[in-house]
Protein backbone atom coordinates (compact mmCIF):
# COMPACT_ATOMS: atom_id res chain seq x y z
CA UNK A 1 0.00 0.00 0.00
CA UNK A 2 2.82 2.41 0.89
CA UNK A 3 4.56 1.43 -2.30
CA UNK A 4 1.53 2.37 -4.39
CA UNK A 5 1.12 5.66 -2.51
CA UNK A 6 4.75 6.58 -3.13
CA UNK A 7 4.30 5.93 -6.87
CA UNK A 8 1.20 8.16 -6.97
CA UNK A 9 3.10 10.88 -5.11
CA UNK A 10 5.99 10.55 -7.55
CA UNK A 11 3.61 10.97 -10.51
CA UNK A 12 2.09 14.06 -8.86
CA UNK A 13 5.56 15.47 -8.15
CA UNK A 14 6.54 15.13 -11.80
CA UNK A 15 3.15 16.57 -12.85
CA UNK A 16 3.65 19.70 -10.70
CA UNK A 17 7.26 20.20 -11.67
CA UNK A 18 6.56 19.80 -15.40
CA UNK A 19 3.53 22.07 -15.20
CA UNK A 20 5.62 25.00 -13.96
CA UNK A 21 7.65 25.76 -17.13
CA UNK A 22 4.76 24.66 -19.35
CA UNK A 23 2.47 27.28 -17.79
CA UNK A 24 5.04 30.07 -17.92
CA UNK A 25 6.58 29.50 -21.33
CA UNK A 26 3.87 27.64 -23.28
CA UNK A 27 0.46 28.48 -21.83
CA UNK A 28 0.99 32.11 -20.75
CA UNK A 29 1.98 33.52 -24.16
CA UNK A 30 -1.04 31.78 -25.70
CA UNK A 31 -3.62 32.48 -22.98
CA UNK A 32 -2.76 36.06 -22.00
CA UNK A 33 -4.59 38.29 -24.42
CA UNK A 34 -6.59 41.49 -24.55
CA UNK A 35 -10.28 40.48 -24.65
CA UNK A 36 -11.71 41.14 -28.12
CA UNK A 37 -15.00 42.43 -26.71
CA UNK A 38 -13.58 44.92 -24.21
CA UNK A 39 -15.52 48.14 -23.58
CA UNK A 40 -14.00 50.94 -21.58
CA UNK A 41 -14.55 54.65 -21.14
CA UNK A 42 -12.16 57.10 -19.55
CA UNK A 43 -12.86 60.73 -18.71
CA UNK A 44 -10.06 63.28 -18.62
CA UNK A 45 -10.32 66.95 -17.71
CA UNK A 46 -8.33 70.10 -18.29
CA UNK A 47 -9.09 72.73 -15.66
CA UNK A 48 -8.61 76.45 -16.48
CA UNK A 49 -7.84 75.73 -20.10
CA UNK A 50 -7.69 77.94 -23.18
CA UNK A 51 -10.03 77.18 -26.06
CA UNK A 52 -10.62 78.90 -29.38
CA UNK A 53 -14.05 80.35 -30.09
CA UNK A 54 -14.64 79.48 -33.75
CA UNK A 55 -17.26 82.27 -34.06
CA UNK A 56 -14.69 85.01 -33.35
CA UNK A 57 -11.47 83.06 -33.89
CA UNK A 58 -10.30 84.33 -30.51
CA UNK A 59 -8.93 82.19 -27.68
CA UNK A 60 -10.81 82.35 -24.38
CA UNK A 61 -10.22 80.96 -20.91
CA UNK A 62 -12.69 78.31 -19.83
CA UNK A 63 -13.16 76.63 -16.46
CA UNK A 64 -12.97 73.10 -17.80
CA UNK A 65 -12.58 71.07 -20.98
CA UNK A 66 -13.62 67.43 -20.80
CA UNK A 67 -12.21 64.65 -22.95
CA UNK A 68 -14.17 61.39 -23.12
CA UNK A 69 -12.29 58.43 -24.59
CA UNK A 70 -14.29 55.30 -25.31
CA UNK A 71 -12.82 52.01 -26.51
CA UNK A 72 -15.14 49.37 -27.89
CA UNK A 73 -13.92 45.97 -29.04
CA UNK A 74 -15.47 44.99 -32.37
CA UNK A 75 -15.55 41.17 -32.21
CA UNK A 76 -17.02 40.72 -35.71
CA UNK A 77 -14.13 42.66 -37.27
CA UNK A 78 -11.67 40.86 -34.98
CA UNK A 79 -12.92 37.49 -36.28
CA UNK A 80 -12.53 38.72 -39.86
CA UNK A 81 -8.96 39.90 -39.24
CA UNK A 82 -8.20 36.60 -37.50
CA UNK A 83 -9.44 34.69 -40.56
CA UNK A 84 -7.30 36.91 -42.83
CA UNK A 85 -4.09 36.94 -40.83
CA UNK A 86 -4.32 33.74 -38.77
CA UNK A 87 -3.54 35.74 -35.61
CA UNK A 88 -5.73 36.49 -32.61
CA UNK A 89 -6.77 40.06 -33.30
CA UNK A 90 -8.42 42.86 -31.39
CA UNK A 91 -10.21 45.65 -33.23
CA UNK A 92 -10.91 48.73 -31.13
CA UNK A 93 -13.31 51.33 -32.42
CA UNK A 94 -12.59 54.39 -30.34
CA UNK A 95 -13.96 57.88 -30.03
CA UNK A 96 -12.14 60.84 -28.52
CA UNK A 97 -14.86 63.38 -27.83
CA UNK A 98 -13.87 66.77 -26.47
CA UNK A 99 -16.53 68.91 -24.81
CA UNK A 100 -16.38 72.51 -23.60
CA UNK A 101 -17.51 73.72 -20.16
CA UNK A 102 -21.13 73.82 -21.36
CA UNK A 103 -20.92 70.25 -22.70
CA UNK A 104 -20.92 71.43 -26.32
CA UNK A 105 -18.74 69.55 -28.74
CA UNK A 106 -15.24 70.93 -29.35
CA UNK A 107 -14.04 68.07 -31.56
CA UNK A 108 -14.68 64.39 -32.13
CA UNK A 109 -12.12 62.03 -33.59
CA UNK A 110 -13.05 58.40 -34.25
CA UNK A 111 -10.31 55.84 -34.65
CA UNK A 112 -9.93 52.18 -35.50
CA UNK A 113 -6.98 50.38 -33.94
CA UNK A 114 -6.22 46.77 -34.99
CA UNK A 115 -3.61 44.81 -33.07
CA UNK A 116 -2.41 41.37 -32.00
CA UNK A 117 -4.28 40.30 -28.86
CA UNK A 118 -1.15 38.76 -27.29
CA UNK A 119 1.68 41.12 -28.24
CA UNK A 120 -0.17 44.42 -28.92
CA UNK A 121 1.72 44.72 -32.19
CA UNK A 122 -0.42 46.50 -34.81
CA UNK A 123 -1.98 44.40 -37.56
CA UNK A 124 -2.37 46.10 -40.90
CA UNK A 125 -5.81 44.76 -41.68
CA UNK A 126 -9.39 45.56 -40.81
CA UNK A 127 -9.39 49.20 -41.87
CA UNK A 128 -7.20 50.89 -39.26
CA UNK A 129 -7.87 54.62 -39.44
CA UNK A 130 -7.90 57.96 -37.63
CA UNK A 131 -10.77 60.38 -38.26
CA UNK A 132 -11.78 58.43 -41.35
CA UNK A 133 -8.28 58.54 -42.90
CA UNK A 134 -6.45 55.23 -43.34
CA UNK A 135 -3.24 54.99 -41.31
CA UNK A 136 -0.52 52.39 -40.91
CA UNK A 137 0.50 52.15 -37.27
CA UNK A 138 3.84 51.16 -35.89
CA UNK A 139 4.26 50.63 -32.17
CA UNK A 140 1.62 50.61 -29.46
CA UNK A 141 -1.32 52.81 -28.52
CA UNK A 142 -3.52 53.01 -25.39
CA UNK A 143 -2.02 49.86 -23.83
CA UNK A 144 1.43 48.34 -23.32
CA UNK A 145 2.17 44.62 -23.86
CA UNK A 146 1.86 42.22 -20.93
CA UNK A 147 4.97 42.14 -18.72
CA UNK A 148 6.20 45.62 -19.60
CA UNK A 149 9.95 46.09 -19.77
CA UNK A 150 11.95 49.03 -18.54
CA UNK A 151 12.82 50.43 -21.93
CA UNK A 152 11.48 52.83 -24.51
CA UNK A 153 8.58 51.80 -26.72
CA UNK A 154 7.22 53.30 -29.92
CA UNK A 155 3.88 54.94 -29.30
CA UNK A 156 1.39 56.04 -31.96
CA UNK A 157 0.28 59.66 -31.81
CA UNK A 158 -3.27 60.09 -33.07
CA UNK A 159 -2.86 63.77 -34.01
CA UNK A 160 0.31 63.49 -36.11
CA UNK A 161 -0.66 59.95 -37.18
CA UNK A 162 2.93 58.84 -36.75
CA UNK A 163 4.79 56.84 -34.10
CA UNK A 164 7.62 58.13 -31.95
CA UNK A 165 9.54 56.79 -28.94
CA UNK A 166 7.89 56.95 -25.54
CA UNK A 167 10.61 56.93 -22.91
CA UNK A 168 10.78 54.90 -19.71
CA UNK A 169 11.22 57.44 -16.90
CA UNK A 170 11.41 55.25 -13.81
CA UNK A 171 9.39 53.19 -11.37
CA UNK A 172 6.99 54.74 -8.86
CA UNK A 173 4.31 53.67 -6.44
CA UNK A 174 0.88 54.91 -7.44
CA UNK A 175 -2.21 54.13 -5.31
CA UNK A 176 -0.34 51.16 -3.81
CA UNK A 177 0.71 49.75 -7.19
CA UNK A 178 4.26 49.67 -8.49
CA UNK A 179 4.06 51.35 -11.89
CA UNK A 180 6.44 52.26 -14.69
CA UNK A 181 6.36 55.90 -15.86
CA UNK A 182 6.61 56.67 -19.56
CA UNK A 183 6.82 60.07 -21.22
CA UNK A 184 6.58 61.17 -24.83
CA UNK A 185 7.04 64.67 -26.24
CA UNK A 186 5.69 65.53 -29.65
CA UNK A 187 7.35 68.77 -30.88
CA UNK A 188 5.33 71.42 -32.70
CA UNK A 189 4.01 69.62 -35.77
CA UNK A 190 1.51 70.58 -38.46
CA UNK A 191 -1.45 68.20 -38.10
CA UNK A 192 -4.74 67.64 -39.94
CA UNK A 193 -7.79 69.59 -38.82
CA UNK A 194 -10.46 67.25 -37.32
CA UNK A 195 -13.32 66.59 -39.71
CA UNK A 196 -15.93 67.46 -37.10
CA UNK A 197 -15.68 70.81 -35.35
CA UNK A 198 -18.24 73.18 -33.77
CA UNK A 199 -20.44 75.59 -35.79
CA UNK A 200 -20.11 73.40 -38.89
CA UNK A 201 -16.45 74.37 -39.31
CA UNK A 202 -14.66 71.94 -41.61
CA UNK A 203 -11.00 71.44 -42.58
CA UNK A 204 -11.84 73.28 -45.84
CA UNK A 205 -13.20 76.27 -43.90
CA UNK A 206 -10.00 76.49 -41.88
CA UNK A 207 -7.89 76.24 -45.02
CA UNK A 208 -9.94 78.93 -46.80
CA UNK A 209 -9.33 81.25 -43.84
CA UNK A 210 -5.62 80.82 -44.49
CA UNK A 211 -5.05 78.84 -41.31
CA UNK A 212 -3.39 75.54 -40.48
CA UNK A 213 -3.37 73.53 -37.28
CA UNK A 214 -0.20 72.93 -35.28
CA UNK A 215 0.13 70.84 -32.16
CA UNK A 216 2.58 69.87 -29.44
CA UNK A 217 2.16 67.68 -26.40
CA UNK A 218 4.00 65.99 -23.60
CA UNK A 219 2.12 62.92 -22.42
CA UNK A 220 2.85 60.81 -19.37
CA UNK A 221 1.53 57.37 -18.52
CA UNK A 222 1.72 55.38 -15.31
CA UNK A 223 1.67 51.77 -16.49
CA UNK A 224 1.08 48.59 -14.50
CA UNK A 225 4.08 46.45 -15.55
CA UNK A 226 2.16 43.17 -15.19
CA UNK A 227 -0.89 43.80 -17.38
CA UNK A 228 0.54 46.69 -19.41
CA UNK A 229 -2.55 48.77 -18.64
CA UNK A 230 -2.08 52.48 -17.90
CA UNK A 231 -3.61 53.36 -14.54
CA UNK A 232 -3.12 57.10 -14.99
CA UNK A 233 -2.42 59.49 -17.81
CA UNK A 234 -1.69 63.19 -18.08
CA UNK A 235 -0.90 65.45 -20.98
CA UNK A 236 0.36 69.03 -21.45
CA UNK A 237 -1.39 69.74 -24.70
CA UNK A 238 -1.22 72.85 -26.92
CA UNK A 239 -2.79 73.52 -30.31
CA UNK A 240 -2.47 76.62 -32.46
CA UNK A 241 -4.05 77.83 -35.66
CA UNK A 242 -1.21 79.44 -37.61
CA UNK A 243 -1.50 81.70 -40.64
CA UNK A 244 -0.30 79.83 -43.70
CA UNK A 245 2.67 81.61 -45.26
CA UNK A 246 2.63 84.37 -42.61
CA UNK A 247 4.94 83.34 -39.77
CA UNK A 248 5.02 86.96 -38.59
CA UNK A 249 1.30 86.93 -37.71
CA UNK A 250 0.31 85.97 -34.19
CA UNK A 251 -1.01 82.39 -34.08
CA UNK A 252 -4.41 81.69 -32.49
CA UNK A 253 -4.32 79.33 -29.51
CA UNK A 254 -6.89 76.64 -30.31
CA UNK A 255 -6.35 74.73 -27.08
CA UNK A 256 -3.93 74.87 -24.17
CA UNK A 257 -4.27 72.95 -20.97
CA UNK A 258 -3.08 70.22 -18.66
CA UNK A 259 -5.26 67.17 -19.27
CA UNK A 260 -5.52 64.64 -16.44
CA UNK A 261 -7.73 61.64 -15.69
CA UNK A 262 -10.73 62.40 -13.50
CA UNK A 263 -9.95 61.08 -9.99
CA UNK A 264 -12.91 58.65 -9.88
CA UNK A 265 -11.69 57.09 -13.15
CA UNK A 266 -8.20 56.77 -11.70
CA UNK A 267 -9.66 54.88 -8.72
CA UNK A 268 -11.80 52.58 -10.87
CA UNK A 269 -8.91 51.88 -13.26
CA UNK A 270 -6.59 51.04 -10.38
CA UNK A 271 -9.21 48.69 -8.91
CA UNK A 272 -9.77 46.98 -12.29
CA UNK A 273 -6.05 46.57 -12.99
CA UNK A 274 -5.35 45.35 -9.44
CA UNK A 275 -7.80 42.47 -9.91
CA UNK A 276 -6.71 41.57 -13.46
CA UNK A 277 -3.01 41.57 -12.63
CA UNK A 278 -3.65 38.65 -10.23
CA UNK A 279 -4.63 36.44 -13.19
CA UNK A 280 -1.42 37.32 -15.01
CA UNK A 281 0.65 36.82 -11.86
CA UNK A 282 -0.98 33.42 -11.36
CA UNK A 283 0.45 32.20 -14.68
CA UNK A 284 3.77 34.05 -14.52
CA UNK A 285 4.75 33.94 -10.85
CA UNK A 286 2.48 32.19 -8.36
CA UNK A 287 2.09 28.84 -10.16
CA UNK A 288 5.54 28.69 -11.84
CA UNK A 289 7.24 29.23 -8.47
CA UNK A 290 4.74 27.40 -6.26
CA UNK A 291 4.42 24.22 -8.31
CA UNK A 292 8.13 23.18 -8.17
CA UNK A 293 8.07 23.67 -4.39
CA UNK A 294 4.97 21.48 -4.18
CA UNK A 295 6.62 18.97 -6.54
CA UNK A 296 9.72 18.83 -4.34
CA UNK A 297 7.57 18.28 -1.25
CA UNK A 298 5.63 15.50 -2.95
CA UNK A 299 8.87 13.87 -4.15
CA UNK A 300 10.30 14.01 -0.62
CA UNK A 301 7.13 12.41 0.73
CA UNK A 302 7.28 9.71 -1.95
CA UNK A 303 10.90 8.94 -1.00
CA UNK A 304 10.05 8.79 2.71
CA UNK A 305 7.22 6.35 2.05
CA UNK A 306 9.43 4.23 -0.20
CA UNK A 307 12.24 4.10 2.34
CA UNK A 308 9.84 3.19 5.15
CA UNK A 309 8.30 0.45 3.02
CA UNK A 310 11.73 -1.02 2.27
CA UNK A 311 12.82 -0.81 5.93
CA UNK A 312 9.60 -2.51 7.05
CA UNK A 313 10.16 -5.32 4.60
CA UNK A 314 13.80 -5.67 5.66
CA UNK A 315 12.94 -5.79 9.38
CA UNK A 316 10.09 -8.23 8.98
CA UNK A 317 12.34 -10.56 6.99
CA UNK A 318 10.01 -10.36 4.12
CA UNK A 319 11.74 -11.71 1.04
CA UNK A 320 9.49 -9.94 -1.32
CA UNK A 321 11.25 -7.69 -3.81
CA UNK A 322 10.25 -5.00 -6.23
CA UNK A 323 6.55 -5.10 -6.93
CA UNK A 324 5.72 -7.19 -3.89
CA UNK A 325 6.17 -10.48 -5.75
CA UNK A 326 7.54 -13.34 -3.71
CA UNK A 327 11.12 -14.13 -4.64
CA UNK A 328 11.56 -17.47 -6.31
CA UNK A 329 12.87 -19.94 -3.67
CA UNK A 330 16.33 -21.33 -4.29
CA UNK A 331 16.28 -24.80 -5.82
CA UNK A 332 16.72 -27.48 -3.23
CA UNK A 333 19.84 -29.58 -3.14
CA UNK A 334 22.23 -26.76 -3.90
CA UNK B 1 10.59 0.47 -13.69
CA UNK B 2 7.34 1.36 -11.92
CA UNK B 3 8.86 4.62 -10.75
CA UNK B 4 9.75 5.49 -14.34
CA UNK B 5 6.20 4.69 -15.47
CA UNK B 6 4.78 6.92 -12.72
CA UNK B 7 7.05 9.78 -13.79
CA UNK B 8 6.01 9.40 -17.43
CA UNK B 9 2.33 9.43 -16.43
CA UNK B 10 2.85 12.64 -14.43
CA UNK B 11 4.68 14.30 -17.32
CA UNK B 12 2.07 13.21 -19.87
CA UNK B 13 -0.78 14.48 -17.68
CA UNK B 14 0.88 17.90 -17.39
CA UNK B 15 1.39 18.09 -21.15
CA UNK B 16 -2.19 17.04 -21.94
CA UNK B 17 -3.63 19.52 -19.44
CA UNK B 18 -1.64 22.50 -20.73
CA UNK B 19 -2.15 21.71 -24.42
CA UNK B 20 -5.90 21.19 -23.90
CA UNK B 21 -6.42 24.39 -21.90
CA UNK B 22 -4.36 26.36 -24.42
CA UNK B 23 -6.23 24.88 -27.38
CA UNK B 24 -9.59 25.83 -25.86
CA UNK B 25 -8.30 29.34 -25.10
CA UNK B 26 -10.15 32.19 -23.49
CA UNK B 27 -13.67 33.11 -24.68
CA UNK B 28 -13.81 35.54 -27.63
CA UNK B 29 -16.65 37.66 -26.21
CA UNK B 30 -19.16 39.87 -28.02
CA UNK B 31 -19.24 43.46 -29.16
CA UNK B 32 -20.71 45.57 -26.40
CA UNK B 33 -24.08 47.16 -27.23
CA UNK B 34 -23.03 50.29 -25.32
CA UNK B 35 -22.36 53.38 -27.45
CA UNK B 36 -19.22 55.44 -27.92
CA UNK B 37 -19.78 58.26 -25.44
CA UNK B 38 -20.33 61.92 -26.24
CA UNK B 39 -20.94 63.07 -22.68
CA UNK B 40 -19.06 62.29 -19.49
CA UNK B 41 -20.73 59.70 -17.25
CA UNK B 42 -21.43 60.83 -13.70
CA UNK B 43 -19.33 57.95 -12.41
CA UNK B 44 -17.24 55.11 -13.91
Amino acid sequence: MRRRASLVLLALAVFCTALSPLLRWYAFPRLAEVPAGRYQAVVLEAKDATLVDYATLQPRRVSKVTMIETLKGNTEQAARVRAETGRDAVVWDTLTYVAGPDGAMVSRIPERYVFDAHTQQPLHAGGESVDGTPVRRDGIEYKWPFLVRKHDYRYFDMQTRTSAPIHYRGTRTFHGLEVYCFEQTIPWTKVPVPRTLPLGVTPDTVRQLGLERWYTTTRMFWVDPVTGAPVNGEEDHREELRWTGHPEKQPITAFAGHVAMRPDYVDSTVALVSSQRQLVLLLTTYLPWGLPVLGAALLALALVLEIRARNRRAHSGDLSHDGGKTARPAPEGR
Amino acid sequence: MRALAAAVIGLAAALVLVVTVTAIGPPRGHTSPRPLLTSPPAHP
